[in-house]
């Protein structure tokens, strides 16, 4: 029943978007909405609870990022009433992109809410197949080229993790039989597994696949180029959700490699992160357009997320990972007005803008970009301060704790590189440059209030505990 | 007979990293994936295992038959460029595929020493992971990338058939499934307008 009730608004908008009416659009963006009932009801239900069998189990972490993914969803569809007025879009396409989002949300659905590697990593690829098309909505030939990019890179990364996720199952086989595909099991287990090497092994090519999708080295720059080539709600459905649903598989594979071999798995994680933000700080401050920033931006803090996760700190990942999640679609929506007039010009951006609505776009756009860079009170402020925490209690604990923690400070050195970047980026765009003037639409404005009220919601105590609580 | 059809798999494979020509490709990946196709029925007699029988069925009927078919008349209605030559020289290749096979032998080494049964099998998966890699580098055309990317669905396929002795049956449809979801998205990424691959 409650599979039923999750799936039906996605059936629903597959349905109605074959519809020729005039009107269709107004109908796809209702039952966009709608996605957020089943799930809301979804998070008051006692946890675990079994929607399918064991194969779709919700509990509290699958949960909490089915609801933070299902509110991006609803704020790009609010962005998405507009987009025809800020670049060239068919009905045709328009109608189309609703349909391959519905097919996306589904294999989102069944990736976040999976206890089986298995339909964990259809639900994936089912998604990663269903934002081909989305990148193919710009009818340009940059963006026909990055969704083949799109296309073969990420078959390749999804080909990476079923390759790790085959090498996992057969090192648990021997003892959990074909119920060695369960998340649950494999971690109640995870001491028992005869290989331990090849269970490993297994989790790293399968975590290289996903980092990969990612942005991670060495694939930093493909992410950012196709989101450039696509309508700015396809970089926000991306940063948004559909990385989400990575982040929680390395979440749940993580948490059986933590059991049977820490000190491998941070070793694993803490240098290809740090590998990862080292390339990406300096392509950050190369960065000469808003979507390249904001995407490479993306990928330095899913690899904090990783970074905080495996380090202990659970609740400043989860954190991290609420906020990004709606700080990122949230900048990558105000790139539709951003860049309407002036092209890839930052100088000047965040000037024009008259009247109230003017005003508080201008206001939102500064607060995101201000919060991205975790200035105080942005949860990733406080995200931040428990990660490094995290991080720090780690290191003292291990046999290299002067590397560990010199290697953290390499970290702050080059974090405040990207600081930096991002403030002389916010200066140009508010003191440089000319003045022209810009057209602001409510239901834009709408989608950043949802952000910015989600983002209010995540610093409330309540939800603080509950995210303490997943810990 | 299960040696016989791995090494006919392993070799439809290395043909196809050869081939110049488009249709002759399409009939590589299709002989390549009856050989899986033959290979999951006579693991899954072996193993009396009727999932795995199911599957080898629906893989010679959706990937030996329906995918190549479907793909051949994507290129004819699209007008594919039916000369696919590699970018790497047949010279270069002569030695660059052998070296692959032995390195992939050597790297599943430890792995191998984990699976009690198929070991070998396990390395050639793996080594036909690798050249279906290759076949997706070695071409700037769209369409032999493609087939790169449905050999190297097929090397995960053995593999999951030889190092695991089968995924579960719910697991193994999905996987169709998506990759018949796959093949509806190329066919729209094949704009008419827009082909210059």
């Amino acid at each position: 029943m409650m599979l039923s009730l999750l799936l039906l608004p996605a059936v629903l908008m597959f349905m109605v978007s074959f519809s020729k009416n005039k009107n269709v659009s107004i109908w796809l963006s209702i039952i966009s909405f709608s996605i957020l009932l089943p799930i809301i009801k979804l998070f008051t239900l006692p946890k675990p609870y079994n929607i399918w069998d064991t194969y779709l189990v919700a509990d509290a972490l699958n949960t909490y990022i089915l609801l933070v993914s299902s509110i991006v969803g609803i704020g790009v569809t609010f962005a998405l009433m507009t987009l025809d007025k800020h670049v060239e879009v068919s009905a045709n396409s328009y109608r189309r992109f609703y349909r391959f989002f519905a097919i996306f949300w589904i294999g989102l659905i069944f990736s976040i809410l999976a206890n089986n590697m298995g339909i964990y990593w259809i639900g994936l690829e089912l998604a990663t197949l269903s934002t081909v098309y989305m990148i193919k909505t710009n009818h340009s030939p940059t963006a026909h080229k990055e969704a083949w990019n799109y296309m073969i890179v990420g078959a390749i990364a999804i080909s990476l993790v079923l390759f790790g996720v085959i090498l996992i199952y057969a090192s648990a086989k021997p003892i959990l039989g074909e119920e060695a595909m369960s998340f649950n099991l494999l971690l109640s287990h995870a001491k028992e597994i005869p290989s331990p090497f090849l269970f490993e092994m297994g989790f790293a090519i399968a975590s290289i696949g996903m980092f990969v999708k990612m942005g991670f080295f060495p694939m930093n720059l493909w992410l950012a180029n196709i989101e450039r080539a696509s309508f700015y709600p396809v970089a926000a459905l991306f940063s948004g959700i559909l990385e989400s649903a990575v982040i929680v598989g390395f979440f749940r594979f993580s948490q059986i490699a933590m059991k049977i071999n820490y000190s491998h798995l941070f070793a694993f994680v803490f240098i290809y992160t740090i590998l990862t933000i080292f390339i990406v700080s300096f392509l950050i401050f190369r960065a000469k357009d808003f979507m390249r920033l904001f995407s490479l931006s993306g990928i330095e803090h899913m690899a904090l997320i990783a970074l905080f996760w495996v380090s202990g700190g659970t609740f400043a990942a989860l954190l991290h990972f609420g906020a990004h999640a709606f700080l990122k679609p949230a900048l990558f929506l105000s790139t539709g007005v951003l860049e309407s007039n002036g092209k890839y010009r930052i100088a000047g951006a965040l000037r024009g803008y008259k009247g109230m609505k003017g005003a508080l776009f201008w206001f939102f756009v500064s607060l995101f970009l201000l919060a991205i860079v975790s200035l105080p009170p942005s949860p990733m402020f406080f995200s931040e301060l428990y990660g490094f925490g995290a991080m720090i209690e780690t290191a003292k604990q291990s046999d290299h704790m002067l590397a560990m923690i010199g290697a953290v400070l390499f970290l702050l050195i080059l974090l405040s590189v990207i600081f930096y970047r991002f403030v002389a980026i916010y200066q140009s765009m508010k003191y440089e440059g000319e003045e022209n003037e810009k057209k602001v639409y409510t239901s834009e404005l709408f989608a950043l209030v949802i952000f910015t009220l989600s983002l209010m919601v995540l610093l409330l105590p309540s939800s603080m505990a509950f995210l303490r609580s997943i810990s | 007979m299960i040696d016989f059809l791995i090494g006919l798999f392993l070799a439809t494979l290395i043909t196809a990293l050869f081939t110049t020509r488009l249709y002759r490709l399409l009939w590589w990946y299709s002989l390549n994936s009856l050989m899986l196709g033959f290979l999951a029925l006579f693991i899954g007699r072996e193993l009396d295992d009727k999932a795995m029988l199911i599957t080898g069925i629906a893989t010679i009927i959706i990937k030996a038959i329906g995918i190549p078919f479907v793909l051949k008349n994507l290129s004819q209605k699209f007008h594919f460029v039916r000369q696919v030559i590699p970018r790497i020289k047949v010279q270069y290749a002569i030695m660059l595929i052998p070296a692959i096979l032995v390195f992939t032998f050597y790297l599943s080494e430890p792995i191998t020493h984990m699976i009690k049964s198929n070991s070998n099998y396990v390395a050639i998966s793996i080594s036909s992971l690798f050249l279906s890699l290759l076949l997706m580098i070695e071409h700037k055309n769209v369409a032999p990338k493609i087939i790169g990317f449905l050999s190297m669905e097929n090397a995960l396929f053995l593999l999951g058939i030889t190092a695991t002795e089968g995924m579960p049956m719910l697991v193994e449809l999905g996987i169709f499934f998506d990759l018949l979801m796959a093949i509806v998205v190329i066919n729209l990424l094949f704009h008419k307008e827009e082909m210059k691959v």
